[in-house]
């Protein structure tokens, strides 16, 4: 009797879940993330989890169309005054915030006021800004005291950049993130909810006013077609893979290379290049040690390299990865080959003679790598052969990504250390120009062409720069690059308006099931 | 009993004194801080210092662990740093998957566990035996990981009978049928675990039944059946018990892997992900509470067993 009780009760909830099942999730996209984004105050973090989630919600002046080139967003236009020194910027009328209010020129200047002190990226701008004043309700004037060419570039990158919030928010909201309940922006969706990890959601936004035009990029329309996006945080990319099969989830984030082949060939499946390639970085410590101000010693070490195994080991599939020693990638406008003839020689018998000549003489040199990224690691364990293959003493010290990031602030603590870098639209963001970024680089050499590439607001000039100081970076060596990585996505086919690449970060507006 | 019960309360105030001394030492002498984490990658060390500050990190460990502690006394584990909530919001969100997958798990156990386990003590020596057994090693072997994926592979992919992963919470949308995300994960920890109580049952049951008062049972003409229930099960229980309580505690606290695979917002997710962000407040709270946890676990499994052998007294 028992046994035909239990059985009645699975088959009435296998039924059941059957029919929950399939009434599931309409209108709401569920993205699979690889964890939760520390926080969603675009002014404050870099994390690209975090813009994924949050460019939905807040919106910058400028944006980026399909060619990477700044497009008006929340602005309508600039007037730049003949000298470059005072650009006076006009908003488009009519946006509202999520909480009702009329987006005006004194949220502008409070956004841009904030993340000009505190904000991630906006030290880099501010650096050279004299005032930021209203003109008038739906004009902002900015006034800088040297011209400075990357300010339009700047303002459009969103992740560490300067979204516009109510000035109500943040007045006196100081270098602490903006706690959750004050997401106020003017974008296609608005915060819901944040369920630790559970999900992050958003919600349409139904006063949006969409910028005009053709959806370009990150530009033109939006149109929020879902009701609701939810980030999901799911560790395991085992499980991001099966759910996105199981229909749990639409989209699914950062898949392993190893997994390429077999999903690419998946019907079932939509594979989605992201189209800003991220780099790994090893950075040398110009402040302490065996390397330091040794650009000969550093040489040696380049040179021993070779990138391409490496490459293959950490990354996989030819398909997502390219062994370009341009910073930035191939059919950008800041590509160049200056200097990339050092990139990945491999000469182990050059750069044996080369380490002899630069007086090393077999000092360990400390070389940290973290396993939270398993490319990082996989990376340093062949480089860690080739160098010993080149008479280099390489101590490996292998820590958590939170240790590494303490120790790396310490000059006495390491000699070389590995990260990775996210696509950025203009040189100037990438961190070896940034003279406090561990490491150090503060040449001579450096700053002056850093300062001729900051005060040039010619593009034609700024190019040119640039090529030199990536010359530079190859022969003084305070890092080096190990070669572009094509990271992908996954997606249901049944969305449509994804297209095949991502610009940076995913986005689903103009996006439906 | 009432009084025994009192004292062995009073017992656990040094022991989670040193315990939440231990864990705080620890958890500080670990590298890395909360503050750079927050702050990311561009974060100057006057910006970090700053935060620090902000967040009491700066004072000396001894006073910041007199802080904590007093204001634990009055009921406050303080406010998550990375999730900016108080941290027993944090917890009891998470106490909720942790405790609810835990109790499904103890249903496959005891639904299968104990009566096969009863079957092959019973049986010993015979097929049956040998295939339990055999089976109980499987997947006392098999890593749990790999059997969380095959089951998605299978239940979730292939049949789609039950979601992949994630649990919406009993007072979201759905209400009592999303306990169905979990049974693949719920599956996935009773296996191993139910192998070791199948395990442990047969062990105690053919100690028990070598024993004099089983051979009177059995000489009296009692069915083979009450015998092997009242007089071997019953008194085999007792080490049981003892597992199973230990069991409930492990599964609460110590499914991170399971928690992983399938993506549930569990406690053990909860602490690792707290240590690799540097989550100072929301570790000491967990480990606290789990520490408290599984003192309360001892003392019911005690008191289980005064119920179960009237010879244990409890004075």
């Amino acid at each position: 009797m028992n046994f035909k009780i239990w059985l009645r009760s699975a088959i009435a909830l296998g039924a059941f879940t059957t029919l929950v099942g399939a009434a599931f999730a309409a209108g709401t996209l569920r993205y699979a993330t690889v964890g939760e984004p520390p926080t969603l105050d675009q002014h404050v973090v870099t994390s690209d989890l975090s813009t994924t989630i949050a460019h939905h919600m807040f919106e910058g002046l400028y944006t980026f169309d399909a060619s990477n080139s700044p497009v008006g967003l929340l602005a309508t236009g600039e007037a730049v005054s003949d000298d470059g020194r005072t650009i006076t910027i006009t908003l488009r009328e009519g946006v509202k915030f999520h909480n009702g209010q009329d987006m005006t020129s004194a949220d502008v200047v409070a956004s841009l006021n904030r993340w000009g002190e505190f904000g991630s990226r906006g030290g880099l701008l501010f650096a050279n800004v004299e005032s930021v004043t209203a003109a008038g309700d739906h004009a902002v004037t900015i006034r800088l005291a040297q011209p400075f060419g990357p300010w339009k570039n700047l303002l459009a990158f969103i992740n560490g950049g300067p979204a516009i919030y109510p000035a109500s928010v943040v007045e006196g909201a100081g270098k602490e993130p903006i706690a959750p309940d004050s997401y106020i922006g003017t974008g296609p969706y608005r915060f819901g909810e944040w369920e630790p990890n559970r999900h992050v959601e958003l919600v349409r936004f139904e006063g949006y006013v969409s910028p005009d035009g053709e959806a370009d990029g990150y530009g033109g329309a939006r149109v929020a077609e879902f009701d609701t996006l939810q980030f999901i945080p799911v560790p395991d990319v085992g499980t991001r893979v099966a759910g996105l099969k199981a229909g749990d989830y639409d989209y699914a984030e950062s898949i392993p290379g190893d997994l390429y082949a077999d999903l690419d060939s998946d019907p079932s499946v939509v594979t989605i290049l992201n189209g800003g390639p991220i780099f790994g970085l090893v950075f040398m410590n110009s402040k302490d040690g065996p390397l330091q101000e040794n650009f000969g010693l550093r040489r040696a070490i380049q040179t021993a390299l070779d990138k391409v195994p490496a490459l293959h080991v950490a990354i996989g599939p030819e398909g997502l990865w390219r062994a370009n020693g341009s910073f930035l990638p191939e059919g950008n406008v800041w590509f160049t080959d200056a200097g990339t003839e050092h990139y990945s020689m491999g000469d182990v018998n050059a750069a044996r003679a080369m380490a002899e000549e630069a007086g090393y003489g077999g000092e360990p040199i400390k070389f940290m790598v973290s396993t939270n990224y398993p490319f990082h690691y996989d990376t340093a364990i062949v480089y860690t052969r080739q160098l010993a293959q080149a008479g280099f003493n390489i101590d490996l010290q292998v820590y958590d990504w939170a240790t590494l990031i303490e120790k790396r602030a310490q000059p006495d603590q390491w000699d070389m250390f590995f990260t990775h870098h996210g696509f950025v639209p203009d040189p100037i963001l990438i961190s070896v120009m940034n003279d406090n970024y561990p490491g150090w680089w503060t040449t001579e050499e450096k700053n002056a062409l850093k300062a001729r590439f900051t005060e040039s607001s010619d593009a034609a000039e700024r190019q040119a720069i640039w090529t030199e100081i990536q010359a530079l970076i190859y022969q003084q060596v305070p890092t080096m690059k190990t070669g572009d990585v094509y990271t992908y996505n996954i997606a249901s086919p049944d969305l449509d308006g994804l297209g095949e690449a991502t610009l940076i970060w995913p986005h689903f507006w103009n996006v439906s099931k | 009993m009432l009084i025994y019960a009192l004292n062995r309360v009073l017992t656990l105030v040094p022991t989670l004194l040193a315990a939440s001394f231990l864990v705080f030492i620890f958890i500080h002498l670990i590298p890395g801080d909360p503050a750079s984490i927050l702050l990311g990658d561009t974060a100057t060390p006057e910006e970090v210092a700053e935060l620090s500050r902000e967040l009491g990190l700066d004072e000396p460990l001894w006073t910041q662990y007199v802080l904590w502690l007093g204001n634990v006394l009055q009921g406050d584990l303080g406010t998550s740093v990375f999730f900016r909530e108080p941290v027993l919001s944090v917890i009891a969100d998470g106490a909720e998957t942790s405790i609810l997958l835990a109790t499904m798990t103890m249903f496959w156990i005891v639904t299968f566990g104990v009566p096969i386990g009863i079957v092959s003590a019973t049986r010993h020596g015979s097929w049956i035996d040998q295939a339990t057994s055999g089976g109980a090693m499987l997947f006392a072997s098999v890593p749990t990981f790999w059997l969380g994926l095959y089951l998605i592979l299978i239940f979730s992919v292939g049949l789609g009978w039950f979601p992949s992963s994630g649990f919406p919470s009993l007072a979201d949308e759905g209400g009592a049928s999303n306990l169905r995300y979990l049974v693949l994960p719920s599956l996935t920890l009773a296996a191993p675990n139910a192998a070791l109580i199948i395990r442990l049952i047969r062990a105690s049951m053919l100690d028990v039944s070598r024993e004099d008062h089983v051979r009177t049972a059995r000489a009296k003409g009692l069915h083979p059946a009450r015998v092997a229930i009242k007089h071997i099960f019953r008194n085999a229980l007792i080490a049981v018990s003892a597992a199973f309580g230990f069991t409930f505690a492990a599964l609460v606290s110590e499914a991170v892997v399971t928690e992983t695979v399938f993506s549930l917002p569990g406690i053990g997710r909860l602490v690792v992900q707290s240590v690799l962000r540097r989550d100072y407040p929301v570790i000491q709270g967990v480990i606290l509470i789990i520490v408290v946890f599984y003192m309360a676990i001892n003392l019911l499994v005690d008191l289980a067993y005064a119920s179960l052998d009237p010879r244990v007294s409890l004075k």
